[in-house]
């Protein structure tokens, strides 16, 4: 039985300084320069990194069979410590922007390190302050225990 | 009807059903049990109608089973598609790393840019 798990941390250090790899992840023409998998193509069409403010992209990859696969996320920033700490939200969504499915959040915390900077990023399946994140862990948790048993 | 969907569409009609408050609510509840419809509708200031609109969509993402018995047709809670959910971060991890393998080329690149031209501006002096 796999171990419930509803966030991925993940932690690496880049060989670059802290501001640059801030900026990776806040501007439009860096973000899309590395974001998803290998063969993936980055459509940004909002980034408003501000407080509140609206994200909006698409990532299109080749499938197995030839076909592109388009898939649309939507998003807002929550929390922004310029060079250190980012939170923003996200959901896949169509490309109007309408969501279709729960709210996920993403953590990126940076800090300097002897060989660039520290990463550590933490994407939450469902937000513990989200509206019916109690509910949901609730039975996230029965479940678990259902599992196992 | 789940067997013809394959993993990634299961997951998108899961994610669907999944995105609303009350839905999740109603799994909440079914989690200590089985129910009938008024028993969950009792908790929300909701309609009989409204109630069964939000147990269809449970049911056909297959998060639902639901008895035979024409008046009552209890709800039961069928984890099978929160499995996958629950196998969420597991299936991200792989999509995370790989793309900050491409940060780490990416900013090498980037790099290699920079003196590049650092070194274009010392010559052109």
């Amino acid at each position: 039985m796999t171990e419930t798990t509803d966030s991925v941390v993940i932690e690496r250090t880049f060989a670059a300084p802290r501001a640059t790899v801030w900026d990776m992840w806040t501007t439009v023409e860096h973000f899309a320069g590395w974001y998803g998998p290998p063969g993936a193509s980055i459509v940004i069409t909002q980034m408003d990194v501000e407080v509140g403010g609206r994200r909006h992209f698409s990532m299109s990859m080749q499938g197995p069979d030839g076909n592109t696969m388009e898939m649309w996320f939507v998003g807002a920033y929550v929390e922004i410590v310029d060079g250190e700490r980012l939170v923003y939200t996200e959901m896949m969504s169509d490309a109007d922007g309408a969501e279709n499915s729960p709210e996920t959040r993403v953590i990126v915390e940076l800090r300097d390190a002897d060989e660039g900077t520290a990463m550590t990023m933490t994407h939450e399946g469902v937000p513990a302050d989200s509206p019916g994140a109690m509910g949901w862990q609730m039975a996230m948790e029965k479940l678990d225990a259902r599992l196992a048993g | 009807m789940a067997a013809v969907l394959d993993d990634e569409q299961q997951l998108t009609e899961t994610f669907a059903a999944l995105a609303n408050t009350t839905r999740r609510a109603i799994l909440a509840r079914l989690a200590d049990g089985p129910a009938a419809v008024n028993e969950l509708a009792a908790p929300f200031e909701l309609s009989l109608p409204a109630v069964s609109k939000h147990l269809k969509v449970l049911e056909r993402a297959g998060l639902i089973v639901r008895g035979r018995q024409a008046q009552f047709r209890p709800c039961a809670l069928d984890p099978a598609p929160l499995e996958s959910v629950a196998e969420w971060a597991e299936r991200y991890r792989p999509i995370w790393e790989s793309s900050f393998d491409r940060l780490d080329d990416y900013l090498r690149t980037l790099q290699e840019r920079t003196l590049e031209e650092q070194s274009k501006g010392t010559t052109d002096d």
